[in-house]
């Protein structure tokens, strides 16, 4: 036997499953990223700028929940540290109610700096919420905010897309494509390996967000009023969705390099389709869900509430309202003078006038929201084709700055509002007797102070079924598109 | 095992087929060189037994296989070395011997890998460094190892010894002598016609996508074989 023939091996060789070849590939591709000093110092680029933002963000984070904690402690020393006077004085002296930072805002701060941090609580009136860290902030501010979403929402598929534009119409250039498939290479093994491969890439673009984001969330979360895993839950949810959204630009990056024409033909494409997602897409969403969805100008919210609360009486003892529902009061306990009645009159229409309130709130407030909710909707429609525009929302959601988070919020501090109104106007009711009646220190500490817990993590999924289908449509979308491409697949 | 029947290929507008209804046959043990100008159809037919570009007409067969209807299956009957094989620079010799042997479907030690570098000419320290400084020879080389290590019965060279120094294409030629002797089938695609009285135990000369005439190596001598072949190329210049 010949040198040659002893030197020749695949006589005797197995030929190995697919999945071997699929990790033979996947091994290759990443054994030439890690090779590439370029990508290499990209990516800890990309990592460095991550942590940086996760660490502005947990100091963001830390600095906005201090300063709301001692708000809070100031705010209620003013409300227990009130002299002796008229409860319903009282209820109009008013309280605040602070949103508690959510510990994974600090990766997402979603719209908290838009939709304000506290309610002015007081009577008659449901305050929307103010202190406006985007309106303080300033242009430097709004154009110096570079939390860890953004950077995995934009910076992060760019990353893949200039890693993996050439992963096949590179190698036909260079003519290792030929090389490959004169070797009875299947195209699909190839994707699946170069998949494989740059998802792994991904995965490590998200390593480092996702070690931070755990170590800052265990620092940031009170136990005692957020449960831990919870957090973890909403983290680990948040790290998935992510993952979708890269691997779908993977597939994406792939599909087209292996149709293009050449690298430069991929690279044009896949950076206009980053650009459409990232700034394009997000904007005409926004309008087409305004146009279709319409939500009122604050000033037309405000201004539609006291229309109906016009209808109410308020303090107008000459509205019709007022006279009906005097002589209706008269008529159910049996009198014909106010001065006759057991309880206090005042008390009596004054909770009335806050449950008609109440009642006109909730509509428009519900109706507000219910267009946000559409307009959510409406935006994450296309999220399949323009991930961006379902990544945000989920994002959002699981970070616990979204706008329902917000509306959870604002109605907790409504129902407190509530709550203070009820035991004001009940105290009146039953305790005076003529306009000198003064209640104290007593009333005002028996009023608990407002306290607020961020709903379950169940909370989020139960709202995000769209953005979940839409994420999962992504990846399916890019995958099929990327094994149609693969299949056509030719070296030439 | 290797063979055409009636093989021909029209590329769309093209006023006249790249390859006209070409027979051939090469067996095993044999080397069959196919000499021609430019534009001849050489490359054609090596793209049509590879499967790279679909017949119009006729079939391309591998071990029996037909190129175009299993083009995987006949691939892995099929080893192809290239007028200049391409290899991932930022990965070693042997690395690259190993990730063409896994993606083939066959698997071996990576001493055993080293050891077909080492038959196929290369040096040890050659085989550990990337290959971004490889010459032309050495990446033929590593060519070779791959088609040595997939052990395919049937191998399709596109003019492999193109820009090889003497020395090296010599070499390169021994090392075909030996696969033939191994049992190998053999089509090479040349313009080197000291290569192809060399290495082919069989000559054919196309011209127009034809294959206008066939020599057994030994029935025609080197300047007899010059002959034919500018006859060819001159006659086809006066058409």
């Amino acid at each position: 036997m010949s040198d040659l023939a002893i030197a020749r091996i695949a006589d005797n060789a197995r030929t190995p499953p697919r999945a071997h070849v699929i990790r033979a590939i996947a091994a290759k591709e990443w054994l030439e990223m890690r090779r590439d000093r370029r990508l290499v110092a990209l990516f800890a680029f990309a990592a460095l700028l991550m942590l940086a933002a996760l660490a502005f963000g947990a100091s963001e984070n830390a600095r906005i929940s201090r300063e709301r904690a001692a708000a809070a402690e100031a705010d209620r020393a003013l409300w227990t540290g009130q002299s002796d006077k008229n409860p319903h004085a009282a209820a109009h002296f008013g309280q605040y109610a602070f949103k508690p930072t959510s510990p994974l805002s600090l990766a997402d701060p979603g719209v908290d700096p838009y939709v304000g941090s506290a309610v002015w609580l007081e009577a008659h009136k449901q305050n929307e919420t103010q202190f406006r860290a985007a309106r303080d902030g300033g242009v430097a501010g709004r154009l110096g905010s570079l939390s860890l979403a953004f950077i995995l929402q934009t910076i992060a598929p760019l990353i893949v897309l200039l890693t993996g534009f050439a992963s096949f119409s590179g190698e036909r250039e260079t003519g290792t494509l030929r090389q490959l498939l004169s070797l009875g290479a299947r195209p699909d093994d190839l994707l699946a390996g170069k998949a494989l491969a740059l998802f792994s890439a991904s995965v490590a673009l998200l390593a480092p967000a996702f070690l931070g984001a755990c170590v800052a969330v265990a620092l940031l979360t009170d136990p005692s009023k957020l449960s831990l895993a919870d957090q973890f839950v909403r983290l680990g949810a948040l790290t998935a969705g992510y993952a979708v959204y890269l691997a779908g630009f993977v597939f994406l990056a792939l599909g087209v390099s292996a149709l293009a024409k050449n690298s430069r033909a991929a690279l044009v494409t896949l950076l206009a389709f980053w650009l459409a997602n990232s700034f394009l897409a997000p904007r005409l969403a926004t309008d087409i869900a305004r146009s279709l969805a319409p939500t009122p100008t604050a000033q037309e919210f405000r201004a539609a509430i006291a229309k109906d609360k016009a209808r109410t009486f308020g303090h107008d003892e000459t509205h019709p309202a007022y006279i009906a529902f005097r002589d209706e009061v008269l008529k159910t306990y049996g009198v014909s003078r106010v001065q006759d009645l057991p309880v206090s009159f005042r008390g009596l229409t004054l909770r009335k006038d806050d449950e008609n309130g109440y009642a006109i709130f909730d509509r428009h407030f519900g109706a507000l929201q219910a267009a946000f909710d559409r307009q959510d909707a409406l935006r994450a429609a296309t999220g399949f084709l323009f991930p961006l525009l379902a990544l945000q929302p989920f994002s959002m959601a699981f970070a616990g700055s979204d706008s329902r988070a917000q509306f959870d919020f604002a109605s907790a501090a409504e129902a407190h509002r509530r709550d203070i109104q009820n035991q004001v106007s009940d105290n009146i009711i039953h305790f005076q007797h003529d306009d000198s009646y003064a209640a104290g220190s007593e009333l005002w500490k028996r009023i608990a102070s407002f306290s607020y817990s961020a709903p379950a993590a169940a909370f989020p999924f139960a709202h995000s079924a769209q953005t979940i289908v839409a994420l999962i449509g992504w990846l399916a979308v890019t995958c099929a598109f990327a094994f149609f491409a693969a299949r056509r697949l030719r070296p030439l | 095992m290797l063979e055409a029947r009636n093989l021909t290929k029209r590329y769309d507008g093209a006023p006249a087929p790249s390859l006209d209804r070409l027979d051939l046959n090469v067996p095993a043990g044999e080397v069959f060189c196919l000499l021609g100008p430019n534009g001849a159809g050489k490359t054609t037919t090596v793209n049509l037994f590879l499967n790279f570009i679909d017949p119009t007409e006729g079939h391309a067969l591998v071990c029996g296989i037909d190129a175009a209807a299993d083009p995987l299956g006949a691939r892995a009957k099929l080893a192809y070395i290239p007028e200049t094989v391409m290899l991932y620079g930022a990965l070693t010799g042997l690395e690259n011997l190993r990730y063409f042997t896994e993606v083939s479907g066959a698997t071996a030690a990576p001493d055993k890998l080293l050891s077909l570098l080492l038959t196929a000419g290369l040096t040890e320290e050659a085989a550990m460094r990337p290959v971004r400084g490889y010459s032309k020879g050495m990446r033929q080389k590593v060519g070779v190892a791959i088609a040595l290590a997939r052990n395919a019965q049937a191998l399709v060279l596109d003019e492999p010894t193109s820009g090889l120094d003497p020395l090296a294409a010599n070499e390169f030629a021994a090392l075909i002598e030996r696969l033939r002797r191994e049992g190998m089938a053999v089509l090479m695609v040349t313009h080197d016609l000291f290569l192809a009285k060399q290495c082919g135990t069989r000559i054919g000369i196309m011209a127009k996508g034809k294959l206008a005439s066939v020599f057994g190596a030994d029935d025609v001598d080197h300047p007899g074989l010059e002959r034919a072949y500018l006859d060819l190329f001159i006659a086809e210049k006066a058409a």
